[in-house]
């Protein structure tokens, strides 16, 4: 698949919640170093709980990580709590609750800058590149991130998380209620930053339409598994992938992909 | 409030965590009494220590943990503290003032009014730690770093923020601040076991005001003392006690989240 060594790697993960609930059943992933990979599926498919699975999780979320590695370059990160992950340099953009509604733009901004980094000035000035990345934060530094739209919460999100110049970059339904425009906008500024820093993304998406057009590779999901993977360009061809993620053919029903997969082999069996 | 603030936790031994900060001052007076100052400064920094302690040792595995169970656990703590501080000082009365060797003047305020100095003293400190923890909240890195954890603890540390390090501060903070009130109570107005009473009116006040809001605890303990001293002044002194408490069941009812609180911060106790 890719010569060089994975930054980000899973192995046969297995997560569990509440001690009872299995949501995701050993999955292996791979993020190679300056790629954008792109993890599909449909709703309650395990997306977030992999994604959740790498930053950590903390005792009230009662979820852990039974089974399987997780390696961040040398480093075993499973089961490490959320802010030593995030000092490694793996940021998150939660798919909700993604920013401090209770605290102003700049001050979000603020909370994020990491500890290493000494001296009003110089954080001064991580704060401006984020507000030089997404201009239109700038202008409403002063106001409640409670109060902002959609888009503009989503780039406070995202800003937030570049501020800490992560390696890897966890993005969670980034399109989530945003208008397709903008989701091309944000979309674009990661492409952008992958070419100019070698930023690597991790993102999960439902819609695959524009995730494939700018991913290099894809893993799709159902039900707490990884059920298929390939290149972008590999998917974005592959009949099933076409009708159930990407709307084209397909009736308007559309079952799981797994559920299909059932019915084609009990068909090349019985018919 | 401070700790509620940052970890959603009622800190029900505060109270006595004030006396404990009186008890030292006590102690330390009998063992430098030649440096009243020095008794001073080192029973406030071992408040503060107090508070790192007992996160460290005793809040920090409630993290994560029902935030109702890390309450009961600090109820459990201050009738501990307190059965300590009986067997370790007795129940005795002690006047630090006089054992520092100082005198507690009274000073004429004008229009027939007078305070004594550690009145005095108490409002002005008041107001220099109100300033000193809003501008600590609202300028300073950490005091950002607290209000994020306060609000969304997951997304706080998924953003790099140390959760064990904030509540730690947090802790320490409030003992410091609880101390500092508990010294000064005790130098104006002696010391015994029933001044825990006064760190349990702090909680109507800072109901009132809005748990969490700082300007909501000044305003709410303004409102507190005004109606105690009515009460004192047309009922009876004897009813000075019950009175915050009558003002916050009053409140409950009217507007539970308090002034400044918000209707959301009510759901998440
Ligand atoms: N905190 C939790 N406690 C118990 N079960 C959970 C918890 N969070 C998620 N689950 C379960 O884990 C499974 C996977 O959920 P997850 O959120 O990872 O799906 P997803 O692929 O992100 O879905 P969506 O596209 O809707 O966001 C679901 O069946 C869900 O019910
Ligand atoms: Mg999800």
């Amino acid at each position: 698949m890719n010569a060089a060594a994975p930054l980000l790697r899973l192995e046969q993960v297995e997560v569990v919640y509440q001690k009872v609930i299995t949501a995701v059943h050993g999955v292996s992933l791979e993020v190679p170093a300056g790629q954008i990979v792109v993890l599909l599926g449909a709703n309650g498919a395990g997306k977030t709980t992999t994604l959740r699975a790498v930053t950590g999780f903390l005792g009230s979320d009662d979820a852990r990580v039974t089974d399987g590695k997780i390696w961040f370059e040398a480093h075993a990160i499973e089961n490490c709590p959320p802010h030593t992950v995030a000092a490694r340099g793996i940021a998150l953009v939660p798919e909700r609750r993604k920013v401090f509604e209770t605290l102003t733009v700049l001050e979000n901004l603020q909370a994020a800058v990491p500890s290493g980094i000494r001296g009003r000035a110089a954080r001064r000035e991580r704060i401006d590149q984020v507000f030089d990345q997404f201009p239109r934060l700038a202008p409403a530094r002063g106001r409640l991130a409670g109060y902002l739209s959609g888009g503009e919460r989503q780039m406070l999100a995202m800003g937030s998380a570049l501020i800490g110049a992560p390696r890897l970059l966890l993005v969670d339904e980034m399109s989530l209620g945003l208008a397709p425009r903008i989701v091309e906008e944000l979309l674009e500024r990661l492409v952008a930053l992958k070419k100019a820093l070698g930023l690597t993304v991790l993102l999960v998406e439902q819609s695959a339409h524009l995730a494939l057009e700018v991913a290099d590779y894809g893993y799709i999901m159902e039900s707490g598994r990884v059920v298929l993977d390939g290149t972008a360009e590999r998917l974005r061809g592959h009949g099933d992938v076409q009708e159930f993620y990407l709307g084209m053919g397909g009736g308007p029903d559309r079952r799981s992909y797994r559920d299909v997969k059932q019915y084609r082999r009990s068909r090349r069996w019985f018919g | 409030m401070l700790i509620y603030r940052v970890s959603r936790v009622l800190n029900l031994a505060h109270g006595e965590l004030m006396m404990l900060a009186a008890y030292i001052l006590i102690s330390l007076t009998t063992l430098l009494g030649s440096h009243p100052v020095g008794a001073l400064a080192g029973a406030v920094a071992l408040s503060l220590l107090v508070g790192l302690v007992l996160y460290v040792v005793l809040m920090r595995r409630m993290t994560g943990e029902l935030v109702i169970a890390a309450v009961l656990v600090t109820i459990a703590l201050g009738i501990l503290l307190r059965g300590v501080m009986v067997l370790g000082w007795t129940g005795r009365t002690y006047h630090p003032m006089q054992q520092l060797g100082w005198e507690n003047k009274a000073i004429a305020l004008g229009g027939g009014m007078t305070a004594s100095t550690v009145a005095l003293a108490t409002v002005g400190m008041a107001v220099l730690l109100y300033c000193g923890l809003f501008a600590f909240f609202q300028f300073t890195q950490w005091g950002v770093r607290m209000r994020a954890v306060g609000e969304n603890p997951l997304l706080a540390s998924q953003r790099g923020i140390a959760l064990h390090a904030t509540y730690a501060l947090a802790w320490a903070l409030a003992t410091l601040t609880g101390g500092l009130a508990g010294i000064l109570i005790a130098l104006d107005s002696g010391l015994d076991t029933t001044m825990a009473v006064v760190g349990l009116k702090a909680f109507p006040a800072a109901l009132v005001g809005g748990l969490g809001s700082l300007r909501g605890a000044v305003v709410g303990s303004m409102i507190v003392a005004a109606a105690e001293v009515l009460a004192i002044h047309y009922i009876d002194p004897l009813v000075s006690d019950v009175v915050p408490f009558v003002v916050l069941i009053v409140m409950l009812l009217i507007r539970p989240w308090g002034l400044f609180g918000t209707e959301e911060e009510i759901e998440r106790v």
